[in-house]
């Protein structure tokens, strides 16, 4: 029943600009997958042209083997969650609930009975007969999810599901519509532009920037090796570093910046090393220190409070830098430090 | 949207728009006719009928009171209207809920009944002159528009701006023409096309408060109506459509620049 | 002192409309009204007076009927109307408004005049209906109920579609595209999600168009003469011909009733009606 999702080197416009290109994409049976990215990205995009809102002007779509591209929405049994619920107002929650089943033609008794059901199963049986103006905003979600699973459909897309949920709710109703989804073994994509989101709900995420895919991969390959320079920044790499090999020793690689400042990295830790390179580490990444060592020379800057660490801005050559210190021992602005990379926090980014 | 719309249904639309614009066409075509009686479409082509408006001189004097009225009438409507407006969405807390329901009357009572009591009590019993009366009718009746329309840019207008102002030193009465006015700019323009229209077109009101001498141009237009039914009546109508047009361009051109140009 | 603002500011446009509408108001109404001693009923006598006149009986109920068939007539019209123009690409869109528009800035007495030369014996509908041989001779349409309603439709339909197309407007794209997402095609849409949502802009876009054409004058004057009276030429008719003076008070405090009870009842339902509140 569940199928796989093929998006086939599509490419859509709104009037005359283009908003995505060549864009192909699978999400294999039973699997859940993520499009993250900033707002203008193409994620809805994405969705809208799937869903069958939209046209593309090339490519094709498919489920399973049934090409979905000129079907008409309506046809296209896809269950859709919505960034505002859109429930309708005008029908109790049994009443929206059943809606999908109506279209199918599903016989009166039959179709109370499979409502009734869904709505047990996201706990909300005792609210059926409300209105959805009654209900609060997680109720409301649930209610949309019922709407959308009820209807069986071999694929579910999520538009920014949980965007108008408290922080609180938000977790929570993540796990439920992971739990959901898991149990059925329906394909999904997700669309949101919360990274946290992404990464704990998808099997896969997708990494999307002006209208392309810019890496797709499981969260922790993500989280821990990204692809390039936007993925790495998105992830938290706020420090990228250009270095150029000038000698290899085993597993051992010594790098050095423009200015001349040599770093010594490990292979074993961080994967084969081309001669030129991006190092990029997060602020935890880049420690600030007074005790000299192995590291690039740096002033520091600004100093902030973080609780755990203090941060702080720093200039190293002509990079802008941002690194982390430890609470024992707060520096001023202005001192000369050496900034040491973690292995751990870091990555190698090929030239692109 | 890209859902399809079924072909009968933009045949029926079409229809529709066919029948809104025809006519008017008609008439348009009509008023040029060299005949003298109406037809359509035209025989020979003249302006002689337009000529005519201005040789009836029931028409000229006409134009001029609905002019008159249609000036006045929304003007004062503005002054009274625009503060009432204010009032209702500043200080509405202040105010008793009953007193949007008062300032909408106008709308809800049949202009014909309005039309009615204001020739039974202003001009009958006050003794009110006829062209006083026909400019209180006119006003009332387009205060409600005037009220209603400021209204709804004030409702989303920041008060906010406003106390920002009083706060750098600007006096409030100041404050009301330098901040809050060009910012409600685009509702009073609204607000006296709106009024100008329907004072210009009106007939319920004006029937009752016409007198000997003093007419407005629809009603006079009826009048003659009655007794005539050649072309002179499709060139009047053509006029008062054009009038129309022409106001609701100046307006808009005028006031506009006026306010983009400080 | 924000009370005595606001009154100040609100004081003009209240003392105006309380002199100048509401007393004269009261003041027709109170007219309408015999003194006690008089005839069978007492006060209520000219009333009586009214609805046991069969010439009387027959004004109102064609104001009824007439402005019942023009209200019915110009919602389907409008409804479908509204519709397609809601769909339009935007560009389209706002032509078609525009084109709505135009009509409505354009005089009663002009749009009525309009119809009076289509209907009339040598009128284009006339020549029509000879030219294509539906009728031999001339058909004699003008001063009949059918012309009146004919009119009136044409003066409200750009009122009913403009209402329309705002409401149409205001229902959130994503019901729409949820509806189809389950399955619903547009003709299923449209009635099980568009239509119901509808109804309280219906309601509201009727009772204007019902109130409007129930208390007109010049279109029932011009279209339906003194054949076919309504309640507003018949207003006219006992105030500016008759001079019976305690007769059009009767029609208007009448036409008043219609009015008030129509606005208060009709929206009181059309706020019932809506899901989006509550």
């Amino acid at each position: 029943m569940t199928q796989p999702l093929t998006i086939d080197r599509i490419t859509a416009h709104y009037g005359t600009t283009k908003v995505l290109e060549d864009l192909s994409l699978s999400v294999a049976e039973g699997e859940l997958v993520s499009l993250l990215g900033a707002s203008g990205c193409g994620k809805t995009t994405t969705l809208r042209l799937v869903a069958g809102f939209l046209q593309p002007t090339a490519g094709a779509i498919r489920l399973g083997s049934k090409d979905l591209t000129r079907l008409p929405a309506h046809q296209r049994d896809i269950g859709l969650v919505f960034q505002n619920y859109a429930l309708f107002p005008h029908l109790t929650v049994r009443e929206n609930v059943a809606f999908g089943l109506k279209q199918r033609k599903v016989a009166g008794p039959e179709r109370l009975k499979r409502a009734d059901a869904m709505l047990d199963r996201v706990g909300l049986a005792h609210l059926a007969d409300r209105l959805p103006a009654a209900l609060s905003g997680g109720q409301k979600q649930r209610v949309a999810l019922a709407r959308a699973l009820v209807i069986e459909p071999p694929l579910l897309m999520f538009d920014e599901p949980l965007s108008n949920l408290d922080a609180k709710l938000r977790i929570d109703m993540r796990v439920e519509i992971r739990q959901l989804q898991r149990a059925n073994g329906t394909t999904a994509l997700y669309v949101t532009h919360d990274q946290e989101e992404a990464f704990s709900i998808s099997d896969r995420v997708a990494i999307m920037h002006q209208g392309r895919i810019m890496q797709l991969d499981t969260p922790e390959v993500l989280y821990q090796r990204p692809a390039n320079a936007f993925v790495a920044n998105f992830v938290g790499f706020e420090n990228l570093i250009p270095l150029k090999v000038t000698a290899r020793n085993g597993a051992e690689v010594t790098a050095i910046t423009s200015e001349g400042a040599a770093l010594t990295l490990s292979q074993d830790q961080l994967g084969p090393i081309p001669n030129a390179f991006t190092l990029a580490t997060r602020p935890d990444g880049l420690q600030a220190t007074t005790q000299g060592g192995a590291g690039l020379p740096a002033v520091l800057g600004l100093r902030t409070y973080l609780g755990r660490a203090y941060q702080y801005q720093a200039r190293a050559g002509g990079l802008s830098l941002i690194a982390n210190g430890p609470l024992s021992q707060p520096l001023d602005p202005r001192t000369a430090v050496t900034l040491v990379p973690n292995p751990e926090q870091c990555a190698i980014l090929k030239p692109e | 949207m890209t859902t399809r719309i079924h072909p009968l249904l933009i045949l029926f639309t079409l229809v529709v728009y066919v029948f809104l614009l025809g006519p008017l066409i008609i008439i348009f075509g009509a008023s040029l006719s060299d005949t003298t009686y109406l037809t359509f479409p035209p025989q020979g082509l003249s302006f002689r009928w337009f000529q005519n408006i201005w040789d009836i001189s029931a028409f000229r004097r006409t134009i001029v009171t609905s002019l008159q009225m249609a000036f006045l009438g929304t003007g004062i409507a503005l002054v009274i209207g625009i503060p009432a407006a204010y009032a209702l969405n500043r200080y509405r807390v202040a105010l008793p809920a009953w007193l949007s329901t008062l300032f909408v009357l106008p709308i809800l009572v049949p202009e014909i009944v309005i039309g009615f009591s204001l020739l039974r009590s202003v001009t009958v019993q006050a003794g009110v002159p006829v062209w006083y009366a026909l400019l209180i009718g006119h006003t009332l009746l387009v205060i409600p528009y005037v009220i209603r329309v400021v209204s709804a840019s004030l409702a989303s207008f920041d008060f906010s701006i406003e106390e920002a102002a009083i706060s750098l030193g600007s006096p409030p009465a100041k404050t009301f023409f330098t901040i809050v006015l060009p910012n409600i700019r685009s509702g009073v323009i609204a607000a006296f096309i709106l009024s100008f229209i329907t004072s210009i077109n009106d007939v319920s009101v004006s029937l009752f408060l016409t007198g000997p001498g003093v007419s407005t141009l629809p009603i006079q237009l009826l009048a003659h109506m009655e007794q005539f039914f050649d072309p002179t009546i499709a060139s009047v109508s053509v006029v008062l459509m054009l009038l129309t047009i022409l106001v609701m361009i100046i307006v808009e051109r005028t006031l506009g620049l006026a306010i983009v140009a400080k | 002192m924000k009370r005595l603002a606001g009154w100040m500011l609100a004081s003009p446009a209240t003392l105006a409309i309380t002199f100048l509408l509401v007393i004269p108001v009261a003041i027709t109404v109170g007219l309408s009204f015999g003194s006690p001693g008089q005839g069978d009923w007492g006060i209520v006598q000219p009333y009586a007076d009214f609805f046991a006149s069969g010439f009387r009986r027959n004004v109102l109920w064609r104001t009824f009927t007439v402005a019942g068939w023009v209200t019915v007539i110009s919602l389907a019209a409008g409804l479908a109307t509204a519709y397609v123009v809601a769909r339009c690409p935007p560009w389209m869109k706002s032509t078609l408004i525009v084109l709505a528009v135009f009509p409505l800035l354009t005089g009663v007495v002009v749009r009525s005049f309009a119809w009076l030369v289509l209907l009339g014996r040598e009128g284009m509908v006339n020549q029509i209906l000879q030219a294509t041989g539906l009728t031999d001779g001339p058909v004699a349409m003008l001063y009949t109920p059918g012309a009146v309603i004919v009119a009136m439709v044409y003066i409200f339909v750009p009122l009913m579609v403009l209402v329309l197309v705002g409401v149409l407007e205001n229902i959130p794209e994503d019901l729409l595209q949820a509806s189809s997402s389950l399955g619903a095609g547009p003709v299923a849409s449209f009635f099980q999600i568009t239509l119901p949502l509808a109804v309280p802009g219906l309601i509201v876009g009727a009772v204007l168009v019902f109130t409007a054409s129930f208390t007109s004058y010049a279109t029932p004057h011009l279209l339906g003469g003194t054949r076919q009276m309504m309640m507003g030429t018949f207003l006219q008719q006992r105030a500016l011909v008759a001079f019976d003076w305690p007769g059009a008070a009767v029609v208007a405090a009448i036409m008043l009733a219609v009015i008030v009870a129509t606005v208060l009842v009709m929206t009181r339902l059309a706020r019932r009606l809506n899901p989006m509140a509550t």
